[in-house]
């Protein structure tokens, strides 16, 4: 939840609408046909491209890191890491990618040429910190090393879809209950998998080297020891388990008892809001949306008013950021203030909702892609 | 002559006494006799007392003076942990606990005499203080040790497992000791296992008796759970020990054990001689949302509608208010302090009736409070002079989960807090109305309450404010901001005349008191805002 609301307040306050990555499925076919971005970039030119201040690192600064993470580390579950993002994506699909943007991640037209160029060198280029894995013999798999350089990679390639400990994401099953996990043999099944990808399910194929492949099928068997060991910890909810609702009644409850229309329309804010959020994620943002800023007006002594963004309220301290983005604060005692907060309405639903008035509001807002 | 004479001697008395005295003080020497009646120059419990009121008679802090309040020192553990016990104080000696660590800290200057280490693996959430009988400490560990300790020097005298930590137990409380038993209890709610209390010997540390809240695991509809993790209170008159336990398990699956899974959720009063149940009070029959009833259970003798009642009070994790006859264990009030919407109402016996369409399901239910419930470990404070019971309370909604995949062993379901606010509430004992709350900020402050004869509450909010409150209206009178919420309850004594109130803001130990030169001779202030 924490992590969740951490990452709405950052959604909140760069005004990003980023939503969930919907890899496009890439055949195993289709990656070997083309070589790999790191393949075409020879090792000393990629060192240069990695420094802060090549012109593909500023690139990646102004357009990129505010949701993938100042070092291309991204930040889970929401914005997926881009280090290493050579093992599944080539220099075609990632200028694809961020032209046209995907999901629902903006797409940036202006982005081309030899600042492109620049950019694409600098997402070949291995990541500054010692975040590599360095892999170097295939006899290691299970052992302790292996499995943490393999956890270096799940994190990076896989943590997005699958989770950050394997237990299953919002778009990928729980690696700890796979068939094909449970009956993999020193990475035999699992190998096959990665390389090959998992079409009809969505799961792009990934260029891994063997090495490289085994410690990720060590750190997924460490992984599946660590859940038999919790067997008793929490349970995830699945999309599927919130598919109970109504749509007409759901529509009827925000067209009228519900309130919602009074500040919401399926036209305008929450138009495709299905396609932005899935499962669990969307119900928890329908019934309370975290991190939504409060607008706040200050009268000073003089009569003065000052109006934006309230950025902190205790009994003794009212703070404000203004259109400029200046901060500024006052003692509660020497000013009057007003606090504007309709997020507040989602607070005041809470002991006026029935459960079925949630799954059918549920259910409707899932019809709006 | 005569009267010089006398005086002389009475010189020659305050001389001897005078010497004597310090000899006395320094001796880190807890008579368990002086648990019974703690005096104003200790804490020698994790509740100050046995009656768990947490309400002080010092008055050299007041409403009228209390603006005054500053810094006495500062003790930083120097490592991340937040402190979430209680310090005792005996002879001049603060000891206080995170996780793995026991500090002893000078309590007229907030100095380190020894600090003690244990690093272990198991679960760190957290840690409640430590208990004392004469010379001696005793420490729980995340792996389910008893550790005695010389008060002295930190020196360990003796190290007992009382529970299997690879099983799934662990323990973060402060023990509790009665006469010569020293009382421990248990958590571990990821895992079918049944909670237990232990009485151990001060000296030997041999266990002299064990209760256990629910029978084993694997029992044919029996629970498990009902851990102890919450340090009780205990009546001398009637002999009896006072504990809360917690939720049972399966915990969001109630399938597997069905009526009301005695004893989980519920206040016991036990015989700290055998370990034999006296009465036990189901606060919440058949829980399937993790309500642990462990909060204290405060003990008061007072009239209720009239008619002078021995009391146990409880501002329940499940969102209720219970005043129960506690020579008895018979209800006699139940009133929800905030919101609730898990029940059908409240049966004969004055427990809540759950209400089991609010029981978790595969598309989830919208539940209030959440998992934390209406109020947690924090502890409450009891106003004898108001009447009021005042409670650190959570208002909040969540979303729990449970399918039949999710199977029936440990926590078997999942729950996803939506939203919650901290509110500072004074109940009216008499009707359980609420007399005044005083909101404290998004998603609770986590801080305890302290109340004091002279008229004051001490708590905190979500900010990291430190709050000095009107007992009779909630106003506040004086804040203090240490950057991040109190996690603990605060605590006062008197020394050399002065009175301190210590708090904690994460690892950072605070003592608060009037300056010297206003201690004695108090003056007026206005109040601020």
């Amino acid at each position: 939840m924490k992590r969740f609301r951490d990452v709405a307040i950052l959604v909140a306050v760069t005004g990003c609408l980023v939503f969930y990555f919907n890899h496009a499925p890439i055949h195993a076919a289709s990656l070997a046909a083309v070589p790999r971005a790191q393949a075409v970039q020879p090792q000393g030119s990629a060192t240069v491209d990695s420094a802060g201040d090549s012109p593909g690192a500023k690139s990646y600064a102004a357009n990129c890191a505010i949701c993938h993470g100042d070092q291309r580390e991204g930040n889970l579950p929401t914005f997926p890491p881009l280090i290493g993002i050579e093992h599944h994506l080539n220099d075609q699909q990632i200028s694809d990618i961020v032209h046209k943007g995907q999901g629902l991640m903006p797409g940036n037209t202006d982005l081309k040429g030899d600042e492109l160029a620049a950019l694409l060198r600098y997402l070949a280029s291995p990541a500054e910190s010692a975040s590599k894995p360095a892999v170097e013999t295939a006899s290691t798999a299970h052992s302790s090393d292996s499995s943490e350089a393999g956890g270096v990679l799940f994190k990076q390639n896989c943590a997005f879809c699958h989770g950050r400990d394997t237990m299953g994401g919002e778009s990928g099953p729980d690696l700890t209950q796979s068939k094909i996990v449970l009956a993999d043999v020193n990475g035999d099944k699992i190998s096959a998998v990665v390389r090959e990808g998992r079409p009809a399910k969505k799961m792009p194929a990934f260029n891994f080297s063997a090495p490289e492949l085994e410690s990720l099928a060590a750190f997924i068997h460490a992984q599946v020891d660590l859940a038999k060991a919790n067997k008793g910890g929490r349970r995830g909810v699945d999309v599927s388990d919130l598919q109970t609702g109504n749509v007409d009644e759901g529509k009827k409850y925000f067209e009228g008892a519900g309130t919602c229309a009074k500040c919401h329309s399926a036209s305008g804010d929450l138009a495709g809001i299905a396609k932005r959020y899935e499962g669990l994620k969307l119900e928890e943002r329908m019934l309370y949306p975290w991190g939504v800023k409060s607008k706040v007006t200050v009268t000073l002594p003089s009569g003065k008013q000052s109006a934006g963004t309230l950025e902190y309220l205790d009994e003794f301290t009212v703070g404000m950021r203004d259109s400029d983005g200046n901060y500024h604060s006052w003692l509660v005692s020497s000013v009057k203030y007003k606090v504007e907060s309709p997020v507040d309405a989602h607070v005041g639903l809470f002991s006026k909702y029935t459960d079925a008035d949630i799954h059918n509001l549920m259910a409707y807002l899932q019809t709006l892609r | 002559m005569e009267l010089r004479k006398d005086a002389l001697r009475f010189a020659l008395g305050a001389v001897l006494f005078l010497c004597a005295g310090p000899t006395l003080l320094t001796a880190q020497n807890l008579d368990p006799a002086d648990l019974l009646k703690p005096r104003a120059d200790s804490w020698p419990l994790y509740h100050g007392d046995y009656s768990g009121r947490r309400h002080s008679s010092l008055r050299q802090i007041t409403p009228q003076n209390v603006g005054n309040l500053s810094l006495a020192w500062v003790f930083q553990t120097e490592q991340n942990a937040d402190i979430k016990s209680s310090p005792l104080l005996v002879d001049g000696v603060l000891f206080f606990t995170v996780p793995d660590n026991i500090w002893a800290v000078d309590a007229r200057s907030g100095h380190m005499l020894w600090h003690y280490n244990r690093p272990v693996k198991g679960e760190h959430i957290g840690h409640r203080g430590v208990a004392m009988y004469k010379g001696w400490l005793y420490f729980t560990t995340p792996d389910c040790h008893l550790i005695s300790l010389n008060a002295k020097d930190g020196t360990v005298r003796w190290d007992k497992v009382y529970a299997d930590q690879s099983q799934g137990y662990w323990s973060t409380m402060a023990p509790l000791v009665v006469g010569n038993h020293v009382i421990a209890g248990v958590g571990g709610d990821l895992d079918n296992l049944p909670g237990f209390l232990r009485s151990f010997d001060p000296e030997t540390g041999e266990t002299q008796w064990q209760w256990f809240a629910t029978p084993p695991g694997g029992t044919p509809n029996g629970t498990t759970g009902g851990t102890t993790w919450m340090t009780g209170t205990y009546d001398p008159e009637l002999n009896l020990l006072y504990w809360g336990t917690g939720n049972p398990t399966p915990v969001l699956n109630g399938s597997s054990r069905p009526g009301d899974d005695e004893y989980t959720c519920s206040i016991v009063a036990l015989n700290p001689d055998t370990g034999k149940l006296v009465w036990g009070f189901v606060v919440s029959p058949h829980d399937t949302h993790d309500w642990d009833a462990v909060e204290t259970p405060v003990l008061v003798d007072a009239d209720f509608h009239g008619k002078p009642r021995k009391m146990l009070m409880q501002a329940s994790r499940n969102g209720y208010f219970f005043i129960l006859d506690r020579a008895t264990g018979k209800s006699l009030l139940t009133v929800p302090y905030g919101p609730v919407n898990w029940s059908l109402g409240i049966d004969k016996q004055g427990r809540p009736i759950p209400n089991p369409d609010k029981e978790p399901k595969p598309d989830g239910r919208l539940i209030a409070p959440d998992e934390g419930g209406l109020t947690n470990y924090r502890a409450p404070s009891f106003d004898p002079r108001t009447g009021l019971f005042i409670v650190d309370a959570e208002f909040s909604y969540s979303l729990y989960f449970s399918k039949p995949a999710d199977g029936t062993y440990g926590w078997a379901g999942g729950d996803y807090d939506l939203w919650s606010k901290g509110v500072i509430e004074a109940i009216d004992y008499q009707t359980g109305k609420i007399r005044w709350s005083h909101e404290v900020g998004p998603d609770g402050s986590g801080a305890g309450i302290l109340t004091t004869d002279s008229g004051l509450t001490i708590s905190g909010d979500a900010f990291g404010n430190v709050l000095a409150l009107d007992t009779s209206n909630g106003k506040t009178l004086w804040h203090a901001g240490t950057g991040v919420g109190m996690q603990s309850s605060p605590i006062t004594y008197l020394l050399d005349g002065r009175q301190y109130v210590i708090t904690s803001s994460g690892g950072v130990l605070f003592a608060w008191a009037l300056p010297h030169s206003s201690a004695a001779a108090a003056p007026s202030v206005a109040h601020k805002k």
